[in-house]
């Protein structure tokens, strides 16, 4: 090999490996410039606890129309009225008259319910697309899903307390629901009878404005969410530039892939299952989440959900979440399945009802509401 | 002079090319990564597992039915009807355990109590309801976690039933009550990380075999590099109202080096219901009861291939 040869096929090399180099880079994206602290590797730093400290409208009401801040005037007036709202919602004596079927269904969740933050955000909502912060609407396809789901439901309250008491007792054999059971069903065969969160499946994705721990590696962003009644869940996101799973592959949290762009995680999520649900989409939910860390105490976590089969349009919400001290440690580890009696007891008490009926020692538990707490009016 | 100038720049760009095309390989999939974080500690991020059979039972085991019944001969056991449709996939894997002396120092009513567990395994192993495994079983369940070394926590995530457990390298408050995971504080000795956990529930166990222990259990585990992908694990377990002195149990954790190895899905939450509240269904899918007993119909077709021999 002559020099100059040798000379050119280094350059091709150096070409190559540059070339590889930025391929690299550009399918891990590279955090860059920007505000607010960074980790030790130089990547914008996005990992505490965090939790949303403000109250914001996921819509915006009407009377703000396209705007999407509080004037001065607006918040301070919103403040007023959060700050004389009791902030714990468990001490307002919401229960119906003692003793009742509504106070007995209620005793749960009437219970156990978070504090509402009492301080308003300067936003007029969390959705910020479309310019009018409302969800789009449904296309035909998500409504006439919503409908027939509607009806099923609807159809086993017939002649219970909760719906129409007076006409014929609904007939509870075993139809199965248009799509997987995910609501209070008024009716308790079995545990596929009852809500999601009943059987601590509760928790979904988007987790918007929940409360959240965050740790970070150079190739991994963990989350763990503190929410669902402990029915929370942690993700792991990979940010190796590796392919999403196979389609086949489906998964309550779906599959999450991370890229840096500027300052910017970019989390794209797929791979949903038809077994979970947000806001009427199933297995064709498509995410890209963004967290950027605004400041020292701010990490904005923004979300552009797509669902062609649910949504005429895709829409984006946003929501700035505020530190919580590290220190004090407040997020607690997720057992809502290893506590949960309220499952067993469910369908053990209707058992029980359904024989007392027969030995004609109780009321008909067909006469009964599983599924609105009684009254229909929860 | 000018030509061997020439050279030995042509060498440097060859050289820093080849270290380029190097490092951009290594930045992909989970096959390799640096050895170190930044702050100059072991980098433990990364999917792990162990490749024993801990789970099964701390002790050295030969095989045997995971659930048994006596057979021709008394000290021969053979499958028994909840395990008997699945052959092979019924049977414990051998090990030569995992335990320090191959002797787990358990007071004497704390024996009789693991001998009772174990012959109970079914109906009271936490692991079959898919409830969180507790530390150390989550460390060696045959199922893969993640580790995301943060710069003052280091999170594991386990794949079996979505549990996870953060080790805080920085100062926190414990947390108000028992939990099942543990409070885990992390500190690094040399190139080993030390963890003490306690704040434990007494309702994890650390192997189907029966091992428990009480609320009062306290860990100290040891991560200590052998190679950048696998780790010396050494946990010394101390629950002074089961055990009659502190015992250690020692394995090695395997980083998984496949591209595509991920944590996948395993809320088995659904997947178990049929087990523990099949029995509530109104149309229950188990046809005959014996008192609290269900007697389960084990069908298990002959194929067409045994029948031709059978003749």
């Amino acid at each position: 090999m002559t020099q100059r040869k040798f000379v050119r096929v280094g350059a091709l090399v150096f070409a190559v490996a540059l070339l590889s180099v930025v391929g690299v880079y550009l399918a891990r994206g590279t955090p860059s410039g920007g505000k607010g602290p960074r980790t030790p590797w130089g990547a914008p730093d996005l990992q505490g606890i965090w939790s949303q400290q403000t109250d914001t409208p996921f819509e915006r009401p009407a009377q703000y129309a396209q705007r999407e801040f509080l004037t001065e005037d607006e918040l301070a007036a919103r403040n007023k009225e959060l700050g004389e709202r009791p902030a714990h919602s468990m001490y307002r004596d919401t229960r119906k008259q003692r003793g009742t079927e509504q106070d007995v269904a209620g005793a749960y969740n009437a219970v156990f319910q978070a504090d509402r933050p009492n301080k308003s955000g300067r936003r007029t909502s969390q959705v910020i697309d479309p310019p009018d912060g409302r969800i789009p609407s449904l296309t035909v396809e998500a409504k006439d899903r919503q409908a027939a789901v509607k009806k099923y439901l609807d159809d086993l309250l017939q002649g219970s307390s909760g719906g129409r008491p007076g006409a014929p007792i609904a007939d509870k054999s075993a139809t199965h629901p248009p799509i997987y059971n995910l609501e209070r069903m008024n009716r308790a065969d079995g545990p596929e009878d009852r809500a999601g969160g009943e059987r601590c499946f509760g928790a979904v994705m988007p987790a918007i404005g929940a409360l959240q721990r965050i740790v970070q590696s150079p190739d991994s962003v963990e989350i763990f969410y503190d929410i669902g009644q402990g029915g929370g869940f942690s993700r792991v996101i990979p940010i190796t530039g590796m392919p999403h799973l196979p389609s086949t592959v489906r998964q309550y949290y779906g599959d999450a892939r991370g890229h840096w762009e500027g300052d910017s995680l970019v989390v794209d999520v797929t791979n949903f299952t038809n077994r979970s649900e947000y806001r009427g989409s199933r297995e064709n939910l498509h995410l890209v989440e963004r967290f950027t860390r605004s400041d020292v105490n701010t990490l904005a976590y923004q979300v552009t959900v797509e669902d062609p089969t649910t949504w005429t349009r895709p829409w984006t919400a946003i929501v700035e979440l505020n530190r919580e001290d590290d220190k004090a440690n407040l997020v607690f580890e997720q057992t809502c399945h290893e506590g949960n009696y309220g499952l067993l007891g469910m369908l053990a008490n209707t058992r029980a009802a359904e024989r007392l009926f027969k030995e004609r020692k109780g009321p008909d538990p067909n006469r009964m509401d599983l599924a609105t707490g009684g009254g229909g009016d929860n | 002079m000018r030509s061997r100038l020439t050279l030995s720049i042509v060498v440097a760009v060859a050289v820093v090319a080849v270290a380029l095309v190097a490092w951009s390989v290594t930045t992909t999939g989970q096959a390799t990564r640096t050895a170190r974080t930044p702050d100059g500690h072991p980098n433990l991020s990364g999917i792990w597992q162990v490749t024993n059979t801990a789970n099964w039972d701390l002790l050295a085991h030969t095989m045997r039915p995971m659930v048994a019944q006596p057979g021709v001969y008394a000290d021969v056991q053979v499958l028994a009807a909840p395990v008997v449709a699945l052959g092979e996939a019924g049977i414990v894997p051998p090990g030569p355990g995992v335990v320090e002396g191959n002797d787990i120092p358990y007071k004497p009513e704390a024996a009789a109590k693991k001998k009772e567990n174990a012959e109970h395994w079914l109906d009271r192993d936490p692991e079959l309801r898919c409830y969180k495994p507790g530390v150390p079983r989550a460390m060696y369940m045959p199922q893969p976690f993640q580790v995301t070394q943060g710069t003052n926590k280091i999170q594991m995530v386990f794949q079996y039933a979505q549990a996870s457990r953060t080790i805080h390298m920085d100062e926190v408050n414990s947390p108000p009550a028992d939990t099942w995971m543990g409070h885990s504080v992390g500190r690094w000795d040399g190139d080993t990380l030390v963890v003490s956990s306690d704040n434990f529930n007494d309702r994890t166990w650390l192997s189907r075999a029966g091992d428990f222990h009480s609320d009062a259990m306290k860990l100290v585990e040891r991560f200590t590099p052998i190679t950048a992908d696998a780790l010396r694990y050494e946990v010394r377990v101390e629950d002074p109202n089961v055990f009659t002195r502190p015992w250690t149990m020692k394995m090695v954790l395997y980083r998984q080096l496949e591209d595509n190895a991920q944590l996948m899905d395993f809320k088995c939450v659904e997947l178990v219901e049929e087990t523990f509240l099949g029995h509530l269904r109104k149309n229950p899918l188990v046809k005959r009861w014996d008192g609290d007993t269900m007697t389960i119909d084990i069908t298990r077709r002959i194929p067409p291939v045994d029948k031709l021999y059978e003749r």
